[in-house]
């Protein structure tokens, strides 16, 4: 056995609490396990907000439209990414999609992420973007007009009509696309909601707090993109579409702590057999994670500082409302992250021969360190770099006056 | 209105198209070609191996744990990992020994019971210590002999995303090593902590009843070593009326551990505390 | 039908044919034989090395041991209980027998602990003859008796 690990093991054996059945001194799930669900979240989160302009038509989000589009498939892409670093035999994974046990949640993991890629992300985008491929492949030469003429699959028809038909069918894909949406990350949740031997995880509301959280988490992000992105474009920020970010914002969380509480009067009411371990847990091994970070700085505070953009909304400067935005997403995007370290790390600390707890000690590098979750969550952002160049959200690119 | 028929359009394509469409590609994967093709694939994943003359169908193994005989000599323990080459590090088990000692109430209190304390000293293997609580301060003590309960509805099956892990038709919860794609969600799924990764194969790993034993007619080597008959074990489907299983069961009243999450284990305890889980 | 959906349908079925014929070539042949699992793996596990031979399987050829064994106190136990692992010697009697180390091995089910059946006989290994080997008083296969080795016949133990 690699003479790291032996080592780390035998330091967190000194280090256990109470009784823990032996196999539980390791945990099988590290921090790489942590991103899956939070990058999975974020998705959502954008895509929801995304589907906010499209079916709702909240016309005051329209600037941020594409950009949520884009962050929802740049995520997408790397959502996969931790589990697959994360199998003991990668190498194996084609057999989730061969042979996948319908009773496992985590394989229906695969055919999940395929329909929501292909069926509802870039089949959004394409009906989104399709005229934009016709038009720009006129526009280039060489590889890039292939690339643009492969994208349209052949179908350049731009006649209003077909336009029309694209944005129709476009607006389907989105309404299909928010339950889709919500299937995406419920199930993330329903993974260890379904889990019965961990009362941590073990809960019918699991899925529900995980949408929620995705909700607050991906329209947080969409936030700080904003304003991050209108910063670097040196172009102003559109206000009312940081306000109506921002009431959304609020919302959810308000909805979303709303469910987590419940969660916890439900867990305090019921007290089960499990319940002095949770909250040995909670309040111990999780105090700094769960109570300061989440609850206090990732929760109370962001709701103080939305609520009184809100209230105060003509008193306070712009400049202060925009910092308020900047920097309650920024805690709430830390907050969510929290959560579900909380969730995946939480859920494995205590043993379940409900007796004891074990310790974990974030390796640097190798296959599920650090190192490796940071390179996972830097990832989307340098795909979105890349996704902004090439779709030209703001339509920014020259093109010539259609000629037809 | 036009939306709702390409909408309904593309639905019946979609089922017409999609039954030809799997009937064609099923043709093409067993034509002669594909099928050299495939198996000269298919070796490269899968092992060879040989037959024996056992009948599956034939057996339906069970076991039994009598608590009141163990003596926490830890043999079963070392004896397992020595039989399946289970790592030696102490955070490895297939099976292993708990010890519960029940305190005393404190005589001013109205309480029946006092604090339990647990511990199981690299998984019982060299045996315990002796008792860190004085025999007078003692209400009960005794030893759990602890592996995996082999559930009818087992939660590891249930997770495992590939079937790589199942249970054989006669009775044991197996993993596929050459299968098992390391994910860890049955580990996550067992409620008895009786799964690990292995981090040398990288696959989960388990008891199995020794299954290579008990289909070549030997019992499970922690049972062969238990000097005191604290294990039990036997196959169901055995006629014979002393089959040691069903004389256990029909002579005590058995439990099964963590009955609530209604896994349905098919390892039997007689002589269970309410302490244990 | 309008070009783009007919260009999707084109597309999807594509993917699902594609995806058709990767299940023909990648699922295991022995897949499904008896459930939603390689059946092969059944016969690879059973197939996996022995080490402990078995009672029966030393009984073949120890017959004495064997009826001593059975005939005393210790007749519950295994032979490897207290050898430990013996398959490679009985396949081959060539091969170095198991032997029980040292007379620690005898403590390892008689040192008393609280915790034990109280039934079961256990002795303070301080107390009980400290200086001298369990083997010198007690036949490890009959231990009731003396050892036959008159040599270590110092004393006979007998029941209280
Ligand atoms: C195939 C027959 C056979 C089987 C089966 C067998 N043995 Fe032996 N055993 C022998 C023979 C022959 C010797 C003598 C070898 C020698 O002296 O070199 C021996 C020697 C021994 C000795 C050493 C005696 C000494 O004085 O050194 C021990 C201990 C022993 N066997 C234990 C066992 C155990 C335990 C088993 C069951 C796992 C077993 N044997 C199975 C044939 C067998
Ligand atoms: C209680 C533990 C124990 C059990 C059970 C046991 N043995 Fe032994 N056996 C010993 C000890 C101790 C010795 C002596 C070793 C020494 O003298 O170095 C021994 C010696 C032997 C020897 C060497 C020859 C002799 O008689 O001294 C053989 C052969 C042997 N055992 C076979 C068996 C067989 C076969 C069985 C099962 C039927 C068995 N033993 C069960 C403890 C045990
Ligand atoms: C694997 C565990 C084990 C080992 C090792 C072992 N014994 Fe035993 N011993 C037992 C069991 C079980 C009994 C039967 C207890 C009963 O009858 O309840 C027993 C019974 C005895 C008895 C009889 C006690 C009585 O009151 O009937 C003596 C004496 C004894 N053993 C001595 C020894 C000696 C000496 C050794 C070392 C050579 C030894 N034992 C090694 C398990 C073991
Ligand atoms: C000097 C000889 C001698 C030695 C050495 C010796 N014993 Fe004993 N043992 C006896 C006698 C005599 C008895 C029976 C009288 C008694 O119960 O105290 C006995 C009884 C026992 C019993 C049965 C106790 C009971 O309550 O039924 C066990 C178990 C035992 N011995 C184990 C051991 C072990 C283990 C060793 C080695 C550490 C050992 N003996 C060494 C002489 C010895």
């Amino acid at each position: 056995m690699p003479p790291e690990l032996r080592e780390s093991l035998l330091e967190a054996l000194q280090h256990v609490q109470g009784y823990i059945y032996p196999n539980d001194v390791s945990l099988g799930w590290s921090v790489v396990i942590v991103v899956y669900p939070y990058i999975t979240g974020l998705v959502a989160g954008a895509f929801i907000l995304a589907s906010l302009v499209r079916v709702f038509h909240v016309k005051a989000l329209e600037p941020t439209y594409r950009l949520s589009l884009l962050t929802a498939l740049a995520f997408l892409i790397v959502a996969p990414l931790p589990l697959l670093v994360h199998l003991g035999h990668p190498e194996r994974c084609y057999e989730v999609m061969m042979t996948p046990h319908a009773t496992s949640p985590m394989a229906i993991f695969g055919f999940v992420y395929a329909w929501y890629l292909m069926a509802v992300l870039l089949l959004e985008l394409w009906f989104d973007y399709r005229r934009s491929f016709v038009e720009w492949a006129k526009a280039s030469a060489g590889f890039k007009r292939l690339l643009y003429r492969v994208l349209t699959l052949g179908v350049e028809d731009v006649s209003p009509a077909a336009i029309q038909l694209d944005e129709k069918l476009g607006r389907f894909i989105t309404v299909i696309g928010i339950p889709s949406a919500f299937l995406l990350h419920g199930y993330v949740g329903f993974i260890f909601g379904s889990v019965k031997a961990n009362p941590w995880w073990g809960t019918v509301l699991m899925p529900i707090i995980f949408i929620f959280s995705a909700m607050v988490s991906g329209i947080a992000l969409l936030m700080f993109l904003y304003l991050v992105i209108s910063r670097l474009r040196r172009v102003p920020v559109d206000m009312g579409c940081l306000r109506a970010i921002g009431t959304f914002l609020l919302s959810a969380l308000v909805l979303d702590a709303a469910v987590e509480t419940l969660d916890w009067i439900h867990r305090l009411y019921e007290a089960e057999e499990s319940l002095e371990v949770l909250v040995l847990l909670a309040s111990g091994k999780l105090f700094f994670s769960f109570f300061l970070v989440q609850v206090l700085l990732g929760t109370i505070a962001p709701l103080a500082m939305l609520g009184a953009t809100q209230v105060f909304k003509e008193r306070i400067s712009l400049r202060l409302q925009k910092s308020l935005y900047l920097v309650s997403s920024l805690l709430i995007l830390i907050g969510v992250f929290a959560m579900r370290w909380n969730v995946v790390i939480g859920g494995q600390l205590f043993s379940k021969s409900l007796r004891g707890f074990t310790t974990y000690k974030i390796a640097l590098v190798g296959q599920e360190g650090l190192l490796m979750a940071v390179v996972l969550m830097i990832l989307p952002f340098l795909l979105l770099i890349g996704l902004v160049k090439f779709f030209d959200p703001w339509n920014t690119r020259e093109t010539p006056p259609a000629t037809t | 209105m036009f939306g709702f028929f390409a909408r309904a359009a593309v639905g019946a394509w979609a089922v017409s198209v999609l039954r030809p469409v799997k009937a064609v590609a099923q043709k093409v994967a067993q034509s002669p070609v594909a099928r050299s093709a495939r198996e000269a694939i298919q070796k490269a994943f899968v092992t060879a191996q040989t037959p024996t003359g056992y009948d599956v169908h034939a057996h339906h193994w069970a076991m039994a744990i009598d608590v009141e005989r163990c003596i926490g000599c830890g043999l079963c323990a070392e004896a397992c990992k020595g039989e399946n080459h289970v790592l030696k590090e102490p955070f490895y088990f297939r099976t292993w020994i708990e010890r519960y000692i029940i305190r005393k109430p404190d005589p001013r209190s109205f309480e029946l019971r006092g604090e339990t304390l647990v511990d199981s000293p690299n998984g019982g293997i060299g045996g315990f210590p002796p008792s860190p609580v004085r025999k007078e301060n003692i209400l009960r003590t005794f030893f759990v002999p602890k592996l995996c309960n082999q559930c009818e509805h087992s939660p590891c099956i249930q997770a495992c995303p590939v079937g790589a892990t199942f249970d054989s038709p006669d009775g044991a919860v197996l993993i596929d090593k050459e299968y098992c794609i390391g994910c860890g969600f049955c580990v996550q799924a067992c409620p008895y902590g009786c799964r690990f990764l292995n981090p040398v194969t990288k696959t989960a790993e388990k008891c199995t009843l020794c299954y290579h034993r008990i289909t070549h007619g030997l019992r499970p080597a922690c049972v062969e070593v238990c000097p005191t008959g604290a294990r039990i074990f036997g196959d169901l489907k055995d006629g014979n009326e002393k089959n040691p299983v069903r004389v256990f069961i029909e002579n005590n009243k058995v439990q099964v551990l963590k009955p609530h999450l209604g896994t349905e284990p098919r390892v039997y305890y007689a002589g269970l505390d309410k302490e244990v889980r | 039908m309008p070009p783009q959906i007919t260009r999707l349908v084109y597309l999807t079925l594509a993917i699902v044919a594609v995806y058709f014929l990767a299940r023909g070539f990648l699922v295991p042949a022995s897949f499904g034989q008896y459930g939603w699992y390689r059946g092969n793996a059944l016969k690879e596990i059973a197939a996996l090395p022995i080490r402990y031979a078995g009672r029966a399987a030393c009984a073949e050829c120890h017959e004495e041991a064997a009826e001593r064994l059975a005939k005393g106190s210790h007749q519950g136990l295994s032979c490897e209980a207290c050898h430990g692992p013996g398959a490679a010697h009985a396949e081959d009697p060539a091969e170095a027998a198991p032997k029980p180390e040292n007379s620690r091995f005898c403590l390892r089910c008689h040192e008393f602990n609280l915790s034990r059946p109280a039934k079961f006989p256990q002795v303070e290994a301080d107390d009980h003859f400290p200086d001298q080997k369990c083997a010198e008083c007690h036949a490890p296969h009959s231990p009731m008796q003396a050892p036959e080795d008159a040599s270590k016949r110092n004393a006979k133990p007998v029941k209280k």
